[in-house]
């Protein structure tokens, strides 16, 4: 009974071991082969017949000869299932010397004839080669790239994420990932890890957080993370792309700062309109009221009494000026348009505009040379306006008036200037007289708001050059500015 | 001599520039009569009425854009929602500087000018001529 049920183990035992889709070599305690199963003999190329009665070094690479016998007894004196050479590569050798990477399974087997070792046996080729593709990709991934194990310790890092931290690869490997980021998050990111692990899917990290990596020079860098979880042979994993957003935070900023900057530009804008808006209107009253009583009341009104209503009206009238003046100022350059244009020509057209003007005086304008150019159109012709009728405005009343326009180009810059033969500005009015509503002469004297010249600074500076003046009192005065010499 | 209206509204909030504007208009004889109203409100209710008693509207009305609760663009909205019968000719008035708004006024079909306060006997003279002069030598 007994040895007809043993036959039937046995026999049941083989079929199995034939089954299985590993290879499977008993071992007894000399190191021979007891038996090899149909997936040895395609795996090592070998015969069974070959095997059998063999020492199993056989099937082992000729470098490992040498140390294979002591570990083959060690396992018999203390014997155990688990798996072989924890922590070393393993190779196995083919009947034709060709070797290739396994993974051995060893369990202790008693039977009546003393105990064997069953060692099964997987060519990991494949899982290598994967590997080593997986590395690949890592590697020649365009950010950093950390993947870390269950206990969040690093176990490969990319060359983008040496360059990241600054790091070596063997200063990062076997450490805890939280060395690459800043203390005060450390405790908390342990509990962070934890849970992506307990749920591992792919997502970015910290949602709504800033996140900070923390580099070998103890540098602090904004970082935006992606988080894969990745199945591998020694369990789940988790990849971290990293990606460095400091130069997208400085551009964000800039940006933010740029809307903030339109945001109050056009604040400002609404502001004035609505205070010329709220402005006018009373000033509208004074001046209607003051022209009503003059025509209403003309027949009892006194010369006194009209010189009074004509002041009232008139001060009215000049403020209304006054407020438009400082909306133009305050808009100007708002529909700018850069075009290429002949500054030439369009000096020219300025002074045909102001024929009237240019004529009465009896002014003089020479163009020397004036190039083509990028320029706000619109906005410079204001600006060669108001400098020629400046020109003309403070013209010395016994000298013909005289006015030459030229310019010197450079390749980054067209420096132009105005120069006229008038009453001159003294030095120590060359500020004020670029500041708006300041004006050096008595409105009796020179008509006018005190915006001419701060407006042409501000055409000069929406083009992005500068604004003065060369003058002495009585000696003519010489505007210049520069526009910048643009190629588009 | 000046053609006269009939009637002329003025739909604003300022009682000053509706004075000043109702006496440059009766002072040139512009127009017979001028229906001077502080608010949208009143000035649909004014021509609601109007209508109702199969009475004839204003020629010409003069409207403010901005006037607290209902500005002229809301105006122009109730007008064209009640689809009374439209006056001939309304006219923008404002002091804005706003170039929004001029934009805007020529987008809207019902306006047919946008002019600068404050009325003048000059401006009315030119606005009169310009858009009812088809019947200047007939009327």
């Amino acid at each position: 009974m007994s040895n007809r049920s043993g036959i039937h183990s046995e026999l049941t035992f083989q079929m199995i071991v034939e089954s299985a889709p590993n290879a499977i070599v008993l071992v007894n305690n000399d190191g021979k082969i007891a038996y090899a199963n149909n997936q040895t003999e395609k795996l090592f190329g070998y015969g069974r017949s070959e095997l059998i009665g063999q020492t199993v070094e056989v099937l082992i690479p000729p470098r490992y000869h040498e140390r294979h016998p002591g570990f083959r007894q060690m396992f018999f004196h203390a014997p155990s299932v688990r798996a072989m050479g924890a922590g070393r590569e393993l190779f196995a050798l083919r009947k034709d010397r060709t070797e290739f990477p396994i993974e051995i399974g060893l369990n202790p087997l008693v039977t009546t004839g003393g105990t064997l070792i069953l060692a099964s046996i997987i060519d990991i080729t494949e899982r290598k080669k994967a590997d080593e593709r997986f590395r690949l990709v890592v590697n020649s991934a365009p950010n950093a790239m950390v993947l870390v194990n269950q206990i969040g310790k690093i176990s490969l890092v990319n060359n983008e994420a040496k360059k990241l931290f600054g790091y070596e690869e063997n200063e990062m490997i076997g450490n805890t990932l939280e060395m690459l980021i800043p203390a005060r998050y450390r405790t908390a990111h342990v509990d962070f890890r934890n849970s992506f692990l307990s749920r591992p899917q792919t997502r970015p990290m910290g949602i709504g957080r800033e996140l900070f990596a923390l580099r070998k020079d103890q540098k602090e860098i904004p970082v935006e993370i992606g988080l894969n979880p990745i199945e591998t042979a020694d369990g789940i994993m988790v990849l971290a792309s990293v990606i460095d957003i400091t130069e997208r935070k400085k551009q964000e900023e800039a940006i933010k700062r740029q809307v903030e900057l339109e945001i109050k530009n056009r604040e400002l804008e609404d502001f004035v309109y609505i205070a010329s808006h709220d402005l006018q209107e009373p000033l509208r009253t004074m001046s209607n009221f003051a022209q009503a009583l003059e025509e209403d009341y003309a027949a009892t009104l006194d010369d006194n009494a009209r010189k009074y209503v004509d002041a009232i009206g008139k001060a009215a009238t000049r403020m209304h000026s006054l407020v438009r003046a400082l909306l133009d100022f305050s808009l100007l350059g708002r529909n700018k348009k850069l075009v290429h244009t002949d500054c030439r020509k369009l000096v020219e057209e300025t002074i045909a505009d102001m024929a009237d003007t240019v004529n009465s005086a009896g002014a003089v304008i020479t163009v020397v040379d004036l190039p083509s150019l990028y320029v706000y159109e619109t906005e410079l012709r204001r600006l060669f306006q108001n400098l020629i009728s400046n020109a003309i405005k403070f013209r010395k009343k016994e000298v013909p008036c005289h006015i030459v326009i030229d310019s010197q180009t450079t390749d980054d810059k067209c420096r132009m200037s105005v120069s006229d033969n008038g009453i001159g500005i003294d030095p120590k009015h060359f500020d004020r007289i670029f500041q708006i509503f300041q004006r050096l002469h008595s409105r009796d004297l020179y008509e006018g708001y005190g915006i001419g010249l701060p407006n042409c600074k501000k055409i000069v500076g929406l083009h992005g050059g500068e604004m003065w003046v060369e003058s002495a009192a009585g000696a003519g005065s010489t505007f210049y500015f520069t526009i910048p010499n643009l190629q588009q | 001599m000046n053609r006269r209206l009939n009637c002329i509204m003025l739909v604003d909030d300022n009682p000053d520039d509706n004075f000043f504007h109702e006496r440059v208009i009766l002072k040139n004889q512009f127009a017979g009569k001028v229906i001077a109203l502080t608010s949208g409100y009143q000035a649909l209710e004014y021509l609601k009425t109007q209508y109702a008693g199969g009475m004839t509207g204003p020629e010409l009305i003069f409207l403010d854009i901005n006037m607290p609760g209902m500005n002229g663009w809301e105006f122009l909205n109730e007008l064209r929602n009640l689809q009374l019968p439209r006056p001939a000719v309304i006219i923008m008035l404002t002091t804005s500087e706003n170039p929004l708004d001029k934009e805007r006024a020529a987008g809207e079909n019902i306006i047919t000018d946008f002019r600068t306060k404050p009325l003048s006997e000059a401006m009315l003279a030119e606005i009169i001529e310009t858009h009812f002069d088809n019947d200047r030598h007939t009327g």
